[in-house]
């Protein structure tokens, strides 16, 4: 099975366009050949989707990344180094890196892996999701079904 | 007597959310001494209002990542109990399994994730991987029943979409029952051995006793997680309850100025929620295994430890695990079959509650004619406890400094107490921030 893993806190503006594009693959029956899971903000879970019967994992998550708003890259997680602290590890905090790093560290069966980290405009409680982000849904829920596709 | 402390643990890690601890002592005197919580409110009643009944669980949900069964039951009891829906004796069992696991769910990363680094003497749990790998290995073995516990009922464990005013859009087959219950049996081993590691670690929690009011959900029938009555444990063992409808009565929340969350009280000067609370008021009902679990763990009721919430939550987990097992015996001996939605037969106010994992959760609703919802409010278990961690506080630092403590372990006891109480101080954004290798 492929897994399309959607992260982000829905209701703190772009901090949430992981989930809104697994929404969006859904709602317009794109969700074939893989499956779409909104994970929110419990990253933690991700375990549950890792292990040797998992062909492909690629999360979205808003990222900083450096790029302008809206822009997005797609990288193998040993492409960055996360700038969270290890120390912090919670849920709250739910970097999918870290998990896998846990995971990974535990034994467990790592598939082949990718993150789309989407530069967010604010991530501020109680905002929408911004509108040059929702435009872009449809482009980002494409790049990710090509990507999760040939991982 | 250690005379000079400054400590300043700004956003105190491993908890969910932001807030600082502030303790000044200089020359003996203690200057400050404070658990701060600078947290945003974020207005979840505004987001309700104008909204129709169907919509707003699917919002409040969304207040927690970790809770989100939880909110998502008190909203959709609190909104039953505006629009006179009674639900069927198999739609409560399925939810009451939901809610069982994602106290288990919650309660194991709790226990394994965030505290048990340090009773091992660790700063995360990433070293443990080294020195306790089967542990660890367990730990994630755990945090995944859970979330395939859960995923079933609910159709997912975070915000899950199954709950639904009027009963349950949809249930689980037989078979996939079935196969639940070997996946819990199966877990029994690990649930022993997550009793005898934490028995293990036991002695390095602190000795710290502060006697406080306990508040939790309570029934005649069950432990009450799900519905039950509000009920008030003090020390002496003195017990009083009263009707959900009456939480503000018991809840008399206030401000003060460390902190952005309300704070709360009620008989005492503040009171403890949660899986310590649960239990002070509640042991009676919990299933034998726990009693069990809870015996070689040394926990006895009334505890007014408070560094033994994690241990309260491991007997709990016991509890969940065994009392699903008898839910899901009972769904499969009467067959599970989707049921139509109890439709609404007034429009009101609810208010109902429910137990999460950091303790009990409020939630309340107006509805118009048109079951439109005019206004709501929602009363988070972490909130109930800041004023308790505080009043901890207040007794814990001048045991320390009495005991000349020095200001890095005083620091570190103080950072385990805020741990203990398990607290959830917001979901806040949890976007990634990295920078390229390569």
């Amino acid at each position: 099975m492929r897994y399309l893993i959607g992260l982000g806190n829905y209701l703190a503006g772009d901090d949430g366009v992981g989930v809104h594009v697994v929404e969006h693959v859904v709602a317009h029956g794109l969700e074939r050949g893989f499956t779409a899971v909104d994970l929110a903000t419990n990253a933690l879970n991700m375990v549950s989707y890792l292990g040797s019967e998992t062909e492909a994992v690629l999360v979205i998550d808003a990222a900083h990344l450096g790029l302008e708003p809206g822009e997005f890259r797609i990288f193998a997680p040993d492409e960055v180094e996360t700038q969270k602290e290890l120390a912090g590890f919670s849920t709250h905090e739910g970097d999918p890196l870290k998990v896998l790093e846990l995971a990974r560290t535990a034994g467990y069966a790592i598939p082949p892996f990718a993150v789309m980290g989407i530069e967010p405009h604010g991530v501020e409680h109680g905002s929408p999701l911004s509108e040059s982000l929702r435009a872009r849904l449809p482009e980002y829920a494409a790049a990710a079904i090509e990507h999760l596709a040939g991982l | 007597m250690t005379s000079t402390v400054h400590i300043d643990v700004h956003h105190l890690t491993r908890v969910e959310g932001h807030g600082n601890i502030v303790v000044n002592v200089t020359d003996g005197a203690i200057e400050k001494c404070e658990w701060q919580v600078p947290e945003a409110p974020r207005f979840f009643e505004s987001m309700v209002r104008g909204r129709h009944y169907s919509e707003v669980a699917r919002i409040t949900s969304r207040i927690c990542g970790i809770c989100a069964v939880g909110h998502t039951l008190a909203s959709v009891k609190a909104t039953e109990d505006a629009l006179g829906i009674e639900i069927s004796a198999q739609s409560r069992k399925l939810r009451e399994v939901l809610k069982h696991a994602e106290n288990a769910d919650s309660h194991v990363l709790h226990a394994y994730i965030l505290v048990a680094p340090d009773l091992a003497g660790a700063p995360s749990v990433f070293p443990l991987v080294e020195t306790m790998p089967d542990v660890v290995a367990r730990a994630l073995r755990l945090k995944r029943l859970c979330h395939e516990w859960g995923s079933l009922i609910g159709g997912r464990t975070t915000h899950p979409t199954t709950v639904v005013p009027g009963g349950m859009a949809e249930v689980p087959t037989v078979k996939q029952l079935a196969e639940l219950k070997e996946k819990l049996l199966a877990a029994v081993p690990d649930l022993e051995a997550t009793v005898e590691t934490v028995a293990a670690l036991a002695p390095n929690i602190p000795a710290f006793d502060r006697p406080t009011e306990y508040i939790g959900l309570s029934d005649d029938e069950n432990y009450g997680l799900y519905d039950g009555l509000i009920q008030s444990v003090l020390p002496d063992g003195t017990k009083q309850r009263y009707p959900v409808a009456d939480y503000r009565l018991v809840t008399n929340e206030f401000v003060v100025p460390q902190s952005t969350a309300k704070y709360t009280k009620n008989k005492l000067s503040s009171y403890a929620a949660g899986a310590l609370a649960r239990f002070n008021n509640n042991y009676d009902m919990l299933v034998p295994e726990a009693k069990r679990a809870a015996e070689a763990l040394g926990l006895q009721p009334i505890c007014t430890n408070p560094y033994m919430n994690t241990v309260a939550q491991v007997v709990e987990v016991v509890h969940s695990v065994y009392d699903s097992l008898r839910l899901i015996d009972e769904l499969l001996d009467a067959g599970v079959r989707l049921e139509p939605l109890v439709q609404p037969t007034k429009h009101g106010r609810g208010i109902q509650s429910v137990e999460v994992p950091r303790g009990i959760l409020f939630h309340e609703y107006d509805y118009d004619a048109a079951g439109i919802c005019q206004g709501g409010n929602c009363i988070i278990p972490t909130n109930q406890n800041h004023n308790n961690i505080q009043h901890d506080f207040d007794v814990l630092v001048p045991e320390l400094l009495a005991a000349d403590t020095g200001e890095k372990e005083m620091e570190l006891a103080l950072e385990m107490l805020v741990r203990a109480y398990d607290p959830c101080i917001s979901c806040s954004t949890h976007h990634l921030d990295v920078t390229f290798v390569r």
